[in-house]
């Protein structure tokens, strides 16, 4: 499960040219959108492609991303759970 | 000083020319269907079922062009029909176009991608700005050429810009409008922002889920009253609004409580010398998104407040004909003036939750419209109004 | 009277917070590239990670801008022939070479034409008039006839200018697309114009542009003559490859895609060449004459009050 979350960092800031940060940077329990990262409705978007085409996950309503990318935690455990 | 209307035309998915546009609009039939193309055989889009030739063939067609030239090529003569170019009146036309000759170099990029067949010759067709050109040297027309590129609110601001050249002096007669072409770039761009319907889009709708593409044009002509002297045209009715403003709220989304929707229609109705009461029919952008209904419906709460006139989106009756739209509902819009006619917003069955809007549900004519409001918002959060007004 | 009060360039030359751009110009090489700025100083890096080259500098060109103006804009006018090049490029391989139905979107979002002046907004919480004019080679003077109709309708602070990006893919296109006679560059160049001198002394005094023009010189000599000038008035003339008219010796003539480079609304630059040619000389009038494309003539007359 934590080489999971290392590996999904790694993913997210390749997938939104997050050039500045290294995994280091984003804490497991942290809010990614909002005040967190400051990611957006775009970005969502980035880890619905992101969850296809690393993991194989399907997400076809872009409103059912809302729980899902919450932090790198919550995105593990749906990642876990569907795959 | 007046902006006369002395011509329109369009094309669209419901049909080839005003009398086909308008049986369509009476008899509630949209143009939306599973596409016929290789590219669009996976969608419900609008589609103008002639091939590039055989759009050429009907319209007779001199100029070679993108088909988003052709279509506005077509709808532009449509509108330009019985006008006679003069060198005493400067004449110019100003298209809105999102692609341009995408639908030409998409194909010919793929070849390049394959390594089969490219032919680089084919690029020439390539820049919006080169889409306009081909369509004003079909028409005739040298003395300005311009091309607006503000997405979905491209036409709109072409007529804009035609309005506001009018009032300086710097031209007497201008064509503008807009035109665009299904390509597989918008249909996968609009694909990968997951914001397509797979049914019937449904414009302020609760349930509604997405938006639907289309491709057409539609231009109307402007004149000066000094122009209308010269060639005694009979105004069919007047430009007496525009506006654009920015939202400047995020690249793609509205802002929640349509901020950029509501600084445009206050502009436009501010230049008209208009009331929001004196408005009869609003044409709204209405493309189907959650986003964008429920923001322009705030924003029409924000101006009109409970007494908000007629509104209704045609969209789904023609798709989103992105930078063509707000010339083609220009178009509905001098119809609407001109024979008292109320567009339905098909497919609608459950207002909002959050606004409780209910937009006009039955095609009706022998209205009184004195008034037509329409929006157009593009990406970039370019928010765009125009008022038509009857003579 | 139009007033231009601040400029920002961002070239192949040493031309971004320059007192003096004319000082620095050198010809361009074959390999040559874009002088940037630091961008993170202007963008922040949440916004900055999406945008392409153009974008980066359109943006950062107009934040300078309005960093070196009083008042917030109350129009903004862009003029782009190509528009964002690489996005549009990336878009296209994303979905020619697609294997599932979920496709990436930030390039196609940011591959619209008006991306450079919805970004400009969105830098600067700017809700003003936005417009984004593409006309091949005369992209930059409408958006300079947008601007200057934004005045005469009230107007007291407006921002045009053009950005324009080179791709590797772009000398494919050639000479389809573009001429081929010079490098290929990216560039924006951007403006503020105001009714009120101040502190300016440099004015867009009038622009034009003309379509298939037969006779070029008498084009010429006409946009002059409405201005109750000749070519013998003008002091600096700059041009696009080939001058188009006869000048006496008296007039300086520079070939502004030299330094430029070739992208379509380099026309841009030019303009600022000649505002600073004329600011630090006691020169009054420079004329640029746009025909890079021989079908489409842009002219812009610049003078010192």
């Amino acid at each position: 499960m934590s080489d999971l979350k290392e590996t999904l960092k790694e993913q997210i800031i390749e997938q939104l040219n997050l050039e500045d940060l290294t995994p280091a940077d984003i804490q497991n329990e942290a809010p990614l959108f909002g005040e967190g990262l400051g990611l957006d409705s775009i970005d969502a978007l980035e880890f619905i492609v992101l969850l296809e085409q690393n993991y194989n996950i399907k997400i076809s309503d872009p409103s059912e991303g809302k729980e899902i990318f919450q932090s790198v935690d919550s995105l593990a455990a749906y990642i876990e759970k569907h795959q | 000083m007046n902006i006369h209307i002395t011509g329109y035309g369009l094309i669209t998915s419901i049909g080839l020319n005003t009398e086909e546009n308008v049986a369509s609009l009476r008899s509630l039939r949209t143009g939306i269907a599973k596409g016929r193309l290789d590219n669009t055989k996976a969608y419900n889009v609008g589609e103008i079922h002639l091939t590039n030739a055989e759009l050429k063939e009907q319209f007779k067609l001199q100029t070679d062009g993108s088909r988003t030239a052709l279509l506005g090529m077509a709808a532009a003569k449509q509108a330009f029909e019985g006008h006679v170019l003069s060198d005493q009146i400067r004449t110019g036309l100003i298209s809105g176009t999102s692609v341009g000759g995408m639908d030409v170099s998409e194909i010919e990029y793929k070849n390049y991608l394959n390594e089969s067949n490219h032919n680089p010759d084919n690029y020439k067709h390539h820049s919006s700005g080169t889409s306009s050109e081909q369509i004003a040297q079909e028409l005739g027309i040298s003395d300005f050429v311009n091309t607006i590129s503000t997405a979905c609110s491209s036409a709109a601001n072409a007529i804009m810009m035609g309005a506001r050249m009018i009032k300086s002096g710097t031209l007497d007669r201008v064509v503008v409008g807009g035109t665009d072409s299904l390509t597989s770039f918008t249909i996968s761009g609009f694909k990968s922002l997951m914001i397509f319907d797979d049914q019937w889009c449904r414009p302020f709708d609760d349930t509604r889920k997405g938006l639907n593409l289309g491709e057409g044009a539609g231009f109307i002509v402007l004149e000066s009253d000094k122009s209308l002297e010269k060639t005694g045209k009979k105004p069919l009715a007047r430009l007496t609004g525009w506006s654009n403003a920015s939202d400047a709220f995020h690249q793609t989304a509205s802002s929640p409580d349509g901020h950029g929707a509501r600084l445009s229609m206050n502009e436009a109705l501010r230049i008209s010398e208009l009331q929001p009461g004196d408005i009869d029919y609003i044409n709204a952008h209405g493309t189907a998104t959650p986003n964008n209904d429920l923001s322009e419906s705030q924003a029409f709460q924000g101006i009109f407040g409970t007494a908000i006139p007629p509104f209704s989106s045609t969209k789904a009756y023609t798709g989103h004909t992105l930078a063509a739209s707000g010339g083609i509902e220009a178009v509905f819009a001098i119809l609407a003036i001109r024979n008292g006619y109320l567009y339905p917003n098909l497919n609608f069955k459950t207002p909002i939750a959050e606004t409780g809007l209910t937009p006009q549900l039955d095609f009706e004519e022998g209205k009184n419209i004195q008034h037509v409001l329409s929006n157009s918002f593009g990406f970039g959060g370019n928010n765009s109004t125009i008022i038509i007004s009857a003579v | 009277m139009y007033y231009i009060h601040s400029i920002a360039s961002i070239s192949h030359q040493d031309s971004f917070n320059v007192s003096n751009v004319c000082s620095k110009l050198e010809k361009l090489g074959q390999e040559s590239e874009v002088i940037a700025p630091n961008y993170k100083e202007y963008v922040p890096p949440a916004s900055l990670r999406r945008l392409s080259p153009v974008l980066r500098m359109g943006l950062t060109a107009s934040i300078e801008c309005q960093n070196n103006t009083e008042k917030e804009f109350d129009a903004i006018s862009v003029g782009t022939a190509l528009g964002c090049l690489r996005d549009t490029e990336k878009f296209l391989v994303t979905f020619h070479t697609a294997t599932s139905d979920f496709l990436s979107p930030t390039a196609f979002i940011q591959s619209t034409h008006n991306t450079i002046g919805g970004q400009i907004s969105l830098g600067l919480k700017n809700h003003a008039y936005n417009m984004t004019h593409t006309q091949n080679n005369v992209s930059f003077e409408v958006a300079l006839m947008d601007a200057l109709m934004c005045i005469d309708e009230g107007k007291k602070q407006v921002l045009v200018g053009s950005a324009d990006e080179q791709i590797p893919f772009l000398e494919l296109m050639q000479p389809n697309l573009i001429p081929d006679n010079y490098p290929l560059t990216s560039g924006a160049s951007f403006f503020v114009i105001s009714p009120e001198a101040s502190s300016a002394s440099v004015c867009v005094q009038a622009v034009a542009v003309r379509f298939n023009p037969t006779d070029k010189t008498g084009e010429i000599e006409q946009f002059l003559a409405n201005q109750q000038l000749t070519l013998n008035d003008i002091e600096l003339a700059l041009y696009a490859d080939q001058l188009p008219v006869e000048t006496n010796e008296k007039t300086e003539t520079l070939n502004f895609l030299e330094y430029s480079g070739l992208h379509y609304s380099a026309s841009a630059f030019a303009m600022h060449i000649a505002h600073d040619s004329l600011k630090h000389s006691d020169k009054r009038y420079a004329l640029i004459i746009n025909d890079m494309c021989s079908d489409k003539l842009g002219i812009t007359l610049l003078s010192k009050q």
